[in-house]
Formats: structure tokens, sequence, C-alpha cells
């Protein structure tokens, strides 16, 4: 009794899927599939890349004599060997072009290279694998984005003072670059001291701890750079030392990134400068140089520079209503508007 | 060769009256507090900041939902079980109880919910353990993940946040007790370790926790329905995770479906340093709240000092393991 009604479930389920596939394959038109492949879906920023790309999808598919479609997948959290998998299933599933930020540069050579031995073409955005066959990076220099943060800092900040960094997981290379670019800046300011550098391990609570702990342990603390904007998801109240200091001007922020939580900060003065990446631009312009490169043989240089925003008090109410209206296709005002 | 005879020297002592040093190396507790004023006592010294009103409150209220969420872990581990899901729902219940709260709903009403549904988490994990006899490593393990999977769905990636100030308040108002503002989680904290401590040692159910834990087939033997003990700590583990995760979103004023993310090892880690046997049937909930201050006074020391922040996961692995090493050399010694 129990075997046959086993039986009777799997028959079903046969039925339904065979239907599907022939329905799916009785649909066939003159299509392009893209498949853009995040770090991980639990990461926010990715969201925003994501519907940057099916944005492009659209634009393309009403322009153009193709259908574009995007396929969103990934792992659900940050992780080389499941991103791996998820390569792989693409293959096998059978795309015409593969946009992907790399969890680690040399995990995803060999997959990569797979993919376009397939016939695939590849190209990587925001984290790169630059030992593989994809044919262009599109990205940011992290270092260079580190440079421009301690620049926005001094400016705010003036040329002496004491600064503390806050990190996510230290080591991840991204966040040391930025690191390395701000510290190589600095060091050109010898009244300048990097008195601490403390971790949140990508944690909201850790990091709302620590900044509260350096506030403590440093009275005089005059600059922050918050290498990501972890403890700025927390709401007001969460971080009172720190609120009251920046308030009354005598510590100035710079975080990376620019999402509306750390606009609102801006616009409320606790912030002075922010550093991000275009990540509306990920998907936007990965669709359209994949598009490029497969129907009119365009060919890119190895690396593709996507830029970075500058975010100041000037120029903050323009990128609060990009995040708005969803529309990052106009450019910002520039920062520092007298020059 | 003289060979020595542990109980025979043991029998001996048994006649002369304990010294009061001997009864306090016997007191596990004793033993715990003393090893926490020594880091207080080298703090202090070591920084002018340690000991100030602003930062010890920061310490309490930072610890104070890992505090709480150890006590129900240290409820299942006395019962002979484990709870890996406590992070897990340590974000869930902030995620249910934000979402309704940004869906209009009242905040007694959102947090009660929130709260009810760890809760039946807790009580899941009880059935699986109790019911499907699934070891509770593998349980939990596999509702961390259904959970945490819950709250990345749910939200789709994206922190909660605009939660109403009433709602913050539990988490950032401060109490006023004589000269000190004290803040609220960390009496609620308080409040919680006594009722766990009842619920241990003064009550039935607390017996028969303990004595599932020391030995589940004699429990049953004695006629303590063992299934009913697993299934109340799960249970009440999941509720207590849950109060903790409400507390931390209330506080952050933000339900990131990412939050707590790795808090189970932190919550074991307390229970364990205060004494609290992973073999089960032993410890109490004041030495999980010993364990809890332990390792965030630790945490604070190293930001404080300014240890490099490369280097500080090293050295709380070797306090833990110092912490329970001293434990142990204790209970051989006396």
């Amino acid at each position: 009794m129990r075997r046959g009604k086993w039986i009777w479930i799997v028959v079903c389920a046969c039925l339904v899927w065979g239907i599907a596939l022939g329905y799916a394959g009785a649909q066939e038109k003159k299509k392009l599939t893209f498949a853009w492949i995040p770090k991980a879906l639990n990461n926010p920023v990715f969201e925003l890349g994501r519907d940057g790309a099916f944005a492009k999808a659209k634009e393309l598919s009403e322009t153009t004599d193709y259908e574009v479609e995007v396929l969103y997948v990934g792992s659900v959290a940050s992780d080389a060997a499941e991103q791996v998998r998820v390569v792989e299933d693409v293959i096998a599933r059978g795309v015409d072009g593969i946009g992907i930020s790399c969890n680690d540069p040399d995990a995803l050579v060999d997959v990569i290279n797979k993919a376009v031995d397939a016939g695939i073409p590849v190209m990587t955005w925001d984290a790169d694998a630059p030992n593989s066959k994809r044919f262009t990076y599109l990205g940011v220099s992290n270092y260079d984005g580190g440079k421009a943060a301690a620049e926005l800092l001094i400016r705010y900040m003036g040329e002496k003072g004491k600064v503390a960094l806050l990190t996510g997981v230290p080591g991840a290379f991204n966040l040391e670059e930025r690191i390395r670019g701000f510290k190589d800046v600095i060091k050109n300011y010898p009244e300048i001291e990097i008195v601490t550098t403390v971790a949140c391990y990508d944690d909201i609570n850790k990091g709302v701890e620590v900044v509260e702990e350096v506030m403590q342990a440093y009275p005089d603390l005059t600059g922050w750079f918050f290498v990501g904007l972890w403890p700025l998801f927390a709401e007001r109240g969460s971080m009172p030392l720190w609120e009251e200091a920046a308030k009354a001007g005598r510590v100035k922020t710079v975080a990376f990134d620019t999402l509306p939580v750390e606009l609102e900060y801006l616009k409320e003065g606790l912030l002075v400068g922010l550093v991000g990446q275009k990540y509306w631009g990920w998907g936007y312009d990965t669709i359209q140089m994949l598009f490029d490169h497969i129907v009119n043989g365009k060919q890119f240089p190895s690396w593709t520079d996507s830029g970075m925003d500058i975010v100041t008090i000037h120029n903050v109410d323009a990128m609060i209503e990009a995040w708005k209206t969803s529309d990052f296709t106009k450019p910002l005002p520039p920062a520092f508007p007298e020059g | 060769m003289v060979v020595e005879h542990p109980e025979l020297s043991s029998q001996e002592e048994r006649y002369v009256e304990p010294s009061f040093a001997v009864r306090l190396a016997r007191n596990q507790l004793a033993a715990l507090l003393f090893i926490l004023f020594g880091m207080v006592m080298v703090l202090s010294l070591l920084t002018r900041t340690f000991l100030t009103a602003n930062n010890i409150f920061n310490v309490l209220r930072a610890f104070s939902w890992i505090a709480i969420a150890s006590f129900g872990q240290s409820i299942v581990i006395i019962s002979g079980g484990i709870d890996l899901s406590s992070g897990s729902n340590m974000a869930f219940s902030g995620i249910i109880t934000g979402m309704l709260l940004n869906s209009g709903y009242s905040i007694t009403f959102s947090v009660i919910l929130g709260l009810a549904v760890t809760l039946l988490v807790g009580f899941f994990n009880g059935i699986m353990v109790s019911k499907a006899k699934l070891p509770p490593f593998i349980a939990t393990l596999g509702t961390m993940s259904i959970i945490r999977g819950f709250c990345y769905g749910m939200t789709e990636g994206w922190p909660i946040r605009s939660l109403p100030r009433g709602f913050l308040a539990l988490g950032q108002t401060d109490i006023h007790f004589f000269l000190w503002r004290i803040p609220l989680p960390a009496i609620l904290m308080v409040i919680f370790a006594i009722l766990c401590f009842i619920l241990l040692d003064r009550t039935k159910l607390g017996y028969h926790t303990y004595a599932v834990g020391g030995n589940e087939y004699a429990a049953g033997l004695a006629g303590i329905n063992t299934g009913r003990v697993k299934n109340i700590a799960f249970t009440l583990s999941g509720l207590l995770a849950g109060i903790g995760g409400i507390l931390m979103t209330a506080r952050l004023g933000v339900a990131a479906p990412t939050a707590a993310q790795g808090y189970e090892l932190d919550i074991i880690a307390a229970a364990v340093i205060g004494g609290i046997s992973l073999t089960g049937g032993e410890g109490n909930v004041w030495g999980a709240l010993i364990g809890a201050a332990i390792m965030q006074i630790l945490r604070n020391a190293l930001v404080l000092l300014g240890f490099p922040a490369y280097w500080q996961p090293a050295a709380i692995g070797a306090v833990i393991i110092g912490a329970v090493m001293i434990d142990m050399y204790r209970k051989r010694k006396v």
C-alpha cells in the first residue's frame, strides 16, 4: 500500500517535470541568457547590482533584436567552493555568457577556464580571477579607494590628528587593499598617527562595541576610517560616544560604500565623506559588456575601471535621489564644487 | 614505589572540618569569580578607562544577550544535550519582531510573537531529540541552518531598520539605581539568571534535568520522563535565545539576517568556561553568567589595550582553554 503511493507520487512528479520541460522548449526564440553571479546572495549590495543587470537586460530586449535574460544565481554565503559548484551548474545548464564576482582569485580559475573552453565567454566584476581566461575585469582598485578615503579625511580633519581604523574580517583582500591605500597616503603626513585598527568580523553588534571602546580608550581621537559600513547599520543611540563626538565635530569619519543608511548619517553631518563602488554598474555595465562582446565582437582591455563614487555633503542629495528612483545612470555632481 | 590512594586520603579528610580556604577552593563559583576579579584588577591597573562606570556598563550590556542565551544553553547542556541553533534563533526573533513592528503591529504583540516563534523552534529541536531520537548536535545543526535560511529568505538579505523608538528603549534604556545608570538588558540578565537558578536548583524539574544529564538510563529507570525533560530544556533554550536576540536588536536598532552569526560558539563557550560540563549533569547558570562576562571583558580589554586586531582571536582562544584548564586542575586538586 505504502510503496504504491510513493510510486504514484514519483510518476506524477515526472509527468509535471516533463510537461514543464516541453513547455520551456516550445518557447524558443532568439534569446541570450547571461548568468550574473555575485559572491553571495546574503549581501544586500549585490541586489542593487542585480537590479542594474535586470534593468540593462530589459533595455537591451526592448532596443535590440535579442531577448536578453539574466540568471541571478550564487551561493548563499561567500564561499569559493560553493561558488565553483554554482558555475559548474550554470555551464551544465548552458548559458551564453557569465559575469562573476569571484570569492577567491585562484579557486575560480579552473572552472572559469572550463566555461570558456565550453564556448561560454566569462568576465569578472568587483572581484577578479586574473589568471583565468576571462575576457575582462570590470572593477575598481580598492587600493585607490583607500587613498581617496584618506584624502577625504585629511581635507576635513586637517593634516594632524589621531586616527582609528575599523575593518571587517582581518585578511579579506579588498579590505586589506583599502587599508594599504589609506596608510600609504597617511604616511606622507607625519603629524597624523594611526592609533589603532579594530576588527568587527562583519558583525554589526561587534562593530558598535569596538567603536565605542575605541572612543573610550582614545578620548583625543580626531578621525575614523570605517573600511566598511558595519556599525552604521545600527540605529541612532547605539554609539552615543561616537555620535556625540561626531556631532560636536571633534571626530571626522570617512566610510566606504554609499548605502542609504550612510547617506542619512552624512546628511546629518555625522560622516564627512563616503567612497563607494558603483554597485548598480556591477550589473548594468557587466550585461552591456557581455552583450557587446558576444553580439558585436567588441574587445576589452584586461581591466576596465568602473570608477568610484565620492560622496560629500555637496552631492549627497543627488545620491539619495538615485537610490530613491533606482536610477544610477546619471553622473554624480562633483564632490568638491570649488575644486 | 609508593602508590597514593586518593580515595583513602579523601576519606580521612572527611572527618576533618575543611578550612575556609579549602571550602573556597572547592566552590567552583568562587574560583571563577577569582579569575574574573583578577582580570578586573589587572585591567584597572593597565588602563585608565576600564574601571569607569561607562565602560563597565557597556561591557555589562554587551554580554547580557550572550549570557541570557547561554542560560538556556546551560539547561540543555546540563540535560546532556547541546543547542547549536541559539545564534540563528537570536537573529530570528529579532527579524520576526522587526518585520511585525514595521508592518504596524504593537510592540507587545510583535515581541511576544517573535519569542513564540523561537520557543517553537526550541520545541521542535526537543521533539527531534526526544521523539525522533536524533543526536542533539545533528538536530540543532540542521535547525541552525534552516533558521538562518529563513532569516535570509524573509528579508532577502537586507537588514530591517527604522524600528519604533519604544522598542529600542528595551535595549537602550538605563535604569537609575543609586548613583548608577544600569542598562536594562543587564538587569534582565540578572533576573533571568535568578529564574533559571530557581528552576534548576529548587524545582523537581531541575533535579530531573541534572539526573537526565548525569545518567539518562538510570533517570529513565527511576521513573523520570526523560523525553519531557529534554523537550522543556530545548524549548527554554529557544525562548531564552529569542529574548537575547530581541534585546540585541533593540540595542542596535537593526535586525540583520547576518546578526549573531557564530554566536552559538560564544554561547557554548560561556557555559563551558562557567564550569558546565559538556558531558551533562553538572554546573549552574551563575557559571554561565561569569563565563560570558570573562569573554566580554577579554574582548573589551584587547581593544582598550590596543592589542592588534589580527591577533585577538588567538588571545580569546587561549583564554577559553586557560579558564577551563584552571577549573579542571582545581577539580583534581580538591
